[in-house]
């Protein structure tokens, strides 16, 4: 046998046995696994669980003790481990910080490569979608349809529009993420207005592509490489200092691919950059009053409170603290996920819908008249939620929110 | 015939006295086994599970085709409990592929391959030994590539019990033999305790079949007879899931083999190999011996240590009596012993053997009894499957239909075969006996209930045996009150009984977890301890259990 007969005939065993060999960059959460003691307290925190119990969705103590341990099993986990949303709560919680979002994702890897049938089909779709344009969502068939919703959301919300900046060596890269990039238009210009604002030296992406995070997330390990390989060169390419993104999920997987492929490079959300780059008095010095006086409560993603950081729900509350006529009101849970994570909405709608709901009570129980979220993507399916129980509170992404209250320029 | 006279009775119920029991009694003689503990409850139990092609045996040319032969009879009647696994040999200097017999072992090792249905031993560049396990150390120059096949040795061991029982045979375990007697021209007259009942009984065999593995020598000399043997202990390092996708095997520090297998939910580092003249039942894994595997794998997997481990295992292996040479110059083969020359007709024994070749030691011993009995009666164990490989299991149908997860169903799928149906039968009987009783293994309470039913389990370490209770992370944190509470309850188990079943199920996993206790598994026992005696009481209410701390509990 030649030397590529050898390798076909060793794969092809692995593919018999439903082995998929970690890769070097998954050790470290193989090991981390290994700490869980099965306390039990991710247990009482998991919103999946909370949201629609224990027998649909075993959690993640199941996850580390019994699902994870044995990867030619992985297959028969689907039933439980694509209904994780990935917010990252049972880590915070954990004594041992047992990574279990992450050894979710590389178990959904080998469910996509072994039995792709036993991955639920709307995600295929996406899987689709992200293959042929390297994005979330289908892009508008029509680029003038797609100025001409923008134009209509931003005369809405009163936002201003201004040119796209493309550049090699500016300061900033503004990368908005899929959802602003195709659906949530007014978050990208918001963003751009932000940074507009304070005259930073940015470029958006000539050709935008996702950042791999729906891939990660439904298991297509081979196209989430691919989509962060063609990113980094981009990236390379413009030779920005800095990424800038107003979307939760693109922050915390920019965060992770930047430090796991080398890209040398920060990222912010704007929230961060607001408050860390630009400061609360630069920040407070600019912010207009509004019309009138606004309520207001946040819900912090799961992807920027657990998957960064806590002090961003800070940043957020310090933000709007900042405005002149808005009242923040802090939402008193603490485990909270829009369900819209892990892609769970696509295929499990009733699984999204009751982890939601917690959610929505909070809400309530503010008494606000408005939530503000640093995130296109929870800002729509709460607002959605909230619409379908109809509820009177607006819904309105951060940086949008931000942005009204900035001065446009001349 | 009376009801207690038996053509063969067979001393031992390990991978070989399960075989034999099994062959015996398929082939038409009365047969008896009598096991002092439960079934696979010493030496078979505490092994990796390998069913070898006897790569190390280069010496020994007609054992390998025998390990040949055997793997096949296995793969074709035990399929659904054997799996296929790579393993590499890294190395980090060429001079370990050319030298201490490789080039040997490879050369016996293809002329055998076809038959098994794998490569001839493969020569793999470091990139692709590293793309296969990246936890290899970096530096490794090459690998050496073989495939080997596993069993599940609890399963294979019960699974032959029942098969002979199938067949007619009496299985008695918890019966432990005190005594022989040769009876001239009749057979052998065999008393044990009846564990259970206190008693002693008495029955008759024309033949016995010593398969007691390492007390086989104390149990030829109840008969008057002489048995050598060369007993060795080895322990196993268990980590909590699987750390590695494929077996790595090295070289230890003093250059025996040592290998690192993922084991069905767990990964195995083994073995070691000592003279021991202790009493099996008590022998635990020394420090020396945990840093002797955890020295001997750095050098090749550098994170060894960072991995969970929770706990370790130790057997003594019955070896045959070679004196005066390394352990690896021993033969693997086995020996059956006729001791008529001695004086004791009617008595055969077993030394030395492999779990791969179980079936065929049966074969050999069972036919010697023929030819004492003169009865030409032909062997059928090769031919005939194991109970639970009738087809194939519809998992994903299975789960929808009983609300049980995929999971729970693949993992009682992997210990059962086709027995998975008798299972789902009482769940639509009980539909609530679908919950699971245990965080790290799935098992569900139907099969608990099942198997007390029909495995003839007398304890939770017996239920362990069949169904991986309390194997898992947490070590029995869990499952130990829910699943006495069901045993209670189908063996009519009084109060103080149920309570020392839990001191005796925690006493056992206590065993293996004390040695190499640190780490993860320190703040894991904090836990269990919290759970048992704050929670239970059970520290309180040992002190009026009529309960004999066991030799390895450390009293302070």
């Amino acid at each position: 046998m030649t030397e590529e007969e050898d390798y076909d005939h060793i794969m092809g065993v692995l593919r018999e046995e439903r082995i998929t060999p970690y890769n070097e960059d998954e050790l470290e959460t193989v090991l981390s696994i290994g700490h869980c003691i099965n306390c039990g307290l991710c247990l009482q925190h998991c919103p999946v669980v909370a949201g629609v119990g224990v027998e649909r969705f075993s959690g993640p103590r199941s996850i580390a003790v019994e699902l994870s341990r044995s990867p030619p099993e992985f297959w028969a986990t689907g039933d439980k481990v694509f209904l994780c949303t990935g917010c990252g709560t049972c880590r915070e919680v954990c004594p041992k910080n047992v990574e279990v979002p992450e050894i979710v994702n590389m178990i959904r890897a080998r469910i996509f490569e072994h039995r792709p049938d036993l991955v639920p089909q709307e995600l295929h779709s996406v899987d689709k979608t992200l293959l042929e344009h390297g994005l979330a969502f289908a892009p508008w068939e029509d680029l003038e349809d797609k100025a001409e919703s923008r134009d209509m959301r931003l005369e809405r919300l009163n936002l201003p529009f201004y040119p796209n900046r493309v550049k090699e060596r500016a300061e900033v890269l503004f990368y908005p993420g899929c959802q602003a990039e195709e659906r949530a238009q007014e978050v990208r210009e918001a963003g751009k207005v932000v940074l507009e604002a304070f005259d930073v030296d940015y470029t958006l992406l000539g050709d935008f592509n996702c950042c791999g995070l729906p891939a990660i997330l439904l298991g297509d390990d081979k196209t989430a490489r691919e989509l962060a390989k063609h990113l980094k060169e981009k990236v390379g390419a413009l030779g920005t200092k800095k990424i800038v993104t107003t979307c939760a999920g693109c922050t915390s997987n920019l965060s992770y691919l930047s430090e796991r492929d080398g890209w040398d490079i920060p990222v912010y959300h704007t929230l961060e950059y607001l408050i860390e780059e630009i400061g609360i008095e630069s920040l407070t010095e600019k912010l207009t009053q509004s019309e009138d006086t606004q309520s207001v409560t946040v819900h912090s993603p799961c992807h920027l409170i657990r998957h960064m950081s806590r002090q961003l729900a800070e940043y957020a509350a310090q933000i709007i603290e900042a405005m002149p006529n808005a009242e923040y009101t802090e939402s008193n849970l603490h485990d909270s996920c829009c369900g819209g994570g892990g892609m769970v909405g696509y295929h499990s709608p009733d699984v999204a819908q009751g982890v939601v709901e917690e959610n929505l009570r909070a809400i309530e129980r503010t008494g606000v008249s408005r939530v503000v979220a640093p995130c296109p993507l929870c800002t729509a399916h709460i607002e959605e939620m909230l619409f379908r129980t109809g509820s009177s509170v607006e819904v309105d992404d951060l940086t949008v929110f931000i942005a009204q209250r900035l001065p446009k320029k001349e | 015939m009376s009801k207690t006279d038996y053509d063969v009775i067979v001393i031992g119920g390990g991978s070989t006295g399960t075989a034999v029991v099994r062959d015996s009694a398929m082939r038409g003689l009365k047969t008896l086994l009598l096991e002092r503990d439960d079934i696979a409850s010493a030496t078979v139990g505490t092994c990796a599970g390998m069913i070898s092609s006897g790569f190390k045996y280069y010496n020994e040319p007609e054992f390998m085709d025998m390990c040949t032969d055997e793997v096949m009879h296995l793969r074709k009647i035990a399929r659904h409990i054997v799996m296929k696994l790579p393993i590499l040999f890294p190395v980090l200097d060429f001079s370990e592929i050319s030298s201490g017999g490789v080039s040997k072992g490879m050369e016996e090792y293809a002329k055998r391959v076809e038959r098994r249905g794998v490569p001839p031993f493969l020569i793999l560049a470091p990139e692709v030994a590293l793309e296969l396990e990246p936890m290899l150390h970096p530096d490794v120059v090459a690998s050496g590539y073989i495939e080997e096949f596993f069993i599940d040795p609890f399963r294979l061991s019960v699974l032959q019990a029942m098969d002979a029982k199938k067949h007619g045979a009496d299985v008695y375990t918890y019966s432990e033999v005190t005594d022989l007697t040769v009876v001239e021209k009749e057979g052998i007259g065999v008393s044990y305790h009846n564990r259970l009942t206190g008693q002693i009984e008495t029955v008759k065999g024309k033949v016995v079949i010593n398969a007691a593995g390492p007390w086989a020598h104390k149990i030829a000399k109840l008969a008057g007879a002489n048995l050598d043997l060369r007993l060795t202990k080895g322990s196993h390092i268990i980590l909590d899931r699987r750390i590695v996708n494929v077996g790595i095997t090295t070289r230890a520090v003093d250059r025996r083999w040592v290998y690192m297998y993922p084991h069905e939910n767990t990964t195995l580092i083994g073995t070691t190999d000592l003279p021991t003249w202790e009493n099996p039942d008590e022998l635990v894994a020394s420090h020396d011996e945990i840093e002797y595997l955890f020295k001997s794998f750095e050098w090749i997997v550098p994170s060894v240590r960072e991995a969970r481990i929770i706990r370790t295992m130790v057997g003594v292996r019955p070896m045959i009596p070679t004196w005066k040479v390394p352990e690896d110059e021993v033969s693997r083969s086995f020996e059956v012993v006729d001791h008529e020359p001695q004086g004791v007709s009617g008595l055969i024994s077993f030394t030395g053997g492999k779990l791969v070749v179980c079936r065929r030691m049966a074969q050999d011993a069972v036919d010697l009894a023929c030819e004492k009995l003169g009865k030409g009666l032909d062997c059928r164990t090769h031919i005939e499957p194991l109970p639970g490989m009738e087809g194939d299991v519809d998992i994903l149908g299975l789960s929808e239909e009983h609300s049980i997860s995929q999971h729970a169903l693949e993992r009682m799928r992997i210990r059962r075969g086709t027995e998975v149906q008798e299972i789902l039968n009482l769940v639509r009987e009980y539909p609530e006996w679908r919950s699971s009783m245990c965080t790290c293994e799935p098992v569900i309470e139907a099969e608990i209930r099942y198997a007390i039913r029909n495995e003839f389990p007398h304890t939770l370490n017996d239920l362990r045996r069949r169904l991986r209770l309390g194997t898992g992370p947490c070590q029995g944190t869990f499952c130990t009150f829910k699943a006495a509470a069901i045993l209670a309850e189908e063996l009519e188990l009084n109060g103080e009984d149920y309570q020392l079943e839990i001191m005796d199920f925690l006493s056992e996993r206590w065993k293996g977890k004390r040695p190499p206790m640190r780490g993860e598994q320190l703040a894991q026992e904090e836990l269990v301890q919290g759970v048992y005696a704050c929670v239970a009481n059970l520290d309180q209410t040992m002190n009026e259990l009529d309960y004999d701390l066991k030799p390895w509990e450390e009293v302070s």
